[in-house]
């Protein structure tokens, strides 16, 4: 009985043990996780915009995007984009297109797509960040790549469009977590650049444009249209970061 | 003793020798009104080769300070107000690409807005060549010291290409190239005799960039 009773307690200790090494871990683990919620501003692009009105989902992905890593020399980071990805994209698609007006996920019904040419849809397909320690360099750099759906007033897609934005920033100015702010906030610049430049260019979109006119008889059947729903189109061919 | 502190109090101040070259190219007659002003842009990449945001605020500094300042618009207040047109990867290349974007809404009137007559690209950096000696420090319960030398060789190397907003046109380019080798001398205590060929690069840059912009046929 009396070894039983002295088994039972060195076990309790030994769980006690176990389980404050365990919350330990957890607190020392917490403790080095770098958070950082982007912020920062992007000016309102100065272009001219493409004479639509357009319907704008953005789904709970892209507004409460979160990217979480975990680098061996740095510790854990947590970088949450997604309020600073939000505001930026309505201020874009706000100077981009003539009317703007958010919506839900499509396909919309007809009397939902009344006062609309289209919908476009918005989502983050990588995000990625390098530090000094990992690249070598001397600064901090970060990629994020989007990806650009446009549908018609029909719901038939017009393209996707990748589109990749880069941003660094000088590691000896900033703490590590300012430096990584700083290189996404100019990653999303650069990525809303491209766009607010180079979507109006896209074939599929002049020819979309071009039946909105009416000036051409049959836009669905275009044979840029047709190439733009079957083969993305990436508005970047440079490799991620 | 105390002549050994002072010798190398001077040492430290003592600069390394810089060697500078400056060559200007004109394609345009240049001059600029009191009101008138211009912006530096530092050219941009995403490689590891960027030109220095520091540098081209020290060129601004010297251009807008001086018997004759000329009023300069800040790098950063310049790009967001005409975004995205002056974004690393939107950039114009050249300046016959200016047309393109005075043809865009809003554009021509930010530019009269802030009386912008000159841009002027800064592209370059500045890199270390050579470098080389050794340097040990010491420490014990009977004090510490440090022995030897070492020295490191940089060369500045910068280009500016101006362009004439008014006219959009290019109207010339200067260089700026420094080269100059800092010592690191360990007698006890260690003494550094520095070299600054990306500060020498930058004032020959700004003195000749002020003759060109000022007047010039």
């Amino acid at each position: 009985m009396y070894t039983e009773s002295l088994e039972l307690g060195l076990r309790f200790q030994i769980l006690l043990r176990q389980s404050l090494l365990v919350l330990a871990m957890t607190l020392f683990l917490q403790s080095c996780t770098t958070s950082v919620v982007v912020q920062g501003t992007i000016p309102t692009p100065l272009v001219s915009k493409i004479p639509a009105r357009m319907g704008v989902y953005y789904s709970d992905e892209f507004k409460h995007f979160k990217y979480e890593e975990v680098i061996r020399d740095s510790g854990g980071w947590s970088i949450d984009l997604g309020q600073q990805n939000l505001s930026f994209f309505q201020n874009l698609a706000k100077s981009v297109f003539q009317g703007v007006e958010e919506v839900h996920e499509p396909p919309l019904t007809p009397e939902e797509m009344q006062g609309l040419d289209g919908v476009l849809v918005p989502s983050i397909e990588k995000y990625g960040f390098l530090t000094p320690s990992i690249s070598g360099l001397k600064f901090y750099s970060a990629s994020i790549e989007y990806r650009v759906s446009m549908y018609d007033s029909v719901g038939t897609k017009i393209g996707d469009w990748n589109i990749v934005g880069y941003g660094k920033s000088e590691g000896g100015m900033f703490s590590s977590d300012d430096a990584v702010n700083e290189a996404t906030v100019l990653a999303i610049r650069d990525g809303g650049a491209r766009i607010a430049i180079e979507l109006i260019d896209q074939p599929a979109v002049q020819a979309w444009l071009q039946s909105l006119d009416g000036s051409i008889e049959s836009p669905v059947g275009t044979p840029a249209a047709v190439e733009a729903v079957e083969t993305p189109e990436g508005l970047d061919g440079v490799p991620d970061a | 003793m105390r002549n050994l502190f002072v010798a190398l109090g001077l040492l430290a101040l003592m600069s390394g020798c810089v060697s500078s070259r400056i060559e200007q190219s004109r394609d345009a007659s240049t001059g600029i009104e009191t009101d008138e002003a211009i912006v530096l842009l530092g050219r941009a990449s995403y490689n590891e080769k960027e030109t220095e945001e520091s540098f081209t605020q020290c060129i601004a500094d010297a251009l807008g300070q001086g018997d004759n300042p000329i009023r300069m618009i800040k790098q950063k207040q310049f790009r967001d107000e005409l975004y995205p047109w002056f974004e690393p990867r939107t950039a114009p290349t050249s300046a016959d690409e200016l047309g393109r974007l005075f043809a865009q809404p809003g554009f021509r009137d930010r530019i009269d807005s802030a009386n912008v007559r000159y841009l002027a690209w800064i592209d370059g950096d500045t890199v270390t060549i050579d470098s080389g000696g050794s340097m040990s420090c010491t420490i014990s319960t009977f004090g510490g010291g440090c022995f030897g030398m070492s020295y490191w060789e940089e060369d500045a190397s910068y280009d500016a290409a101006i362009w004439d907003l008014k006219t959009m046109t290019s109207t010339g380019q200067i260089s700026a190239d420094a080269t100059g080798t800092s010592y690191l001398a360990g007698l006890v205590i260690p003494i550094p005799i520095l070299a600054r060929p990306g500060n020498a690069a930058c004032q020959g840059l700004a003195k000749q960039l002020r003759e060109f912009i000022i007047g010039g046929t």
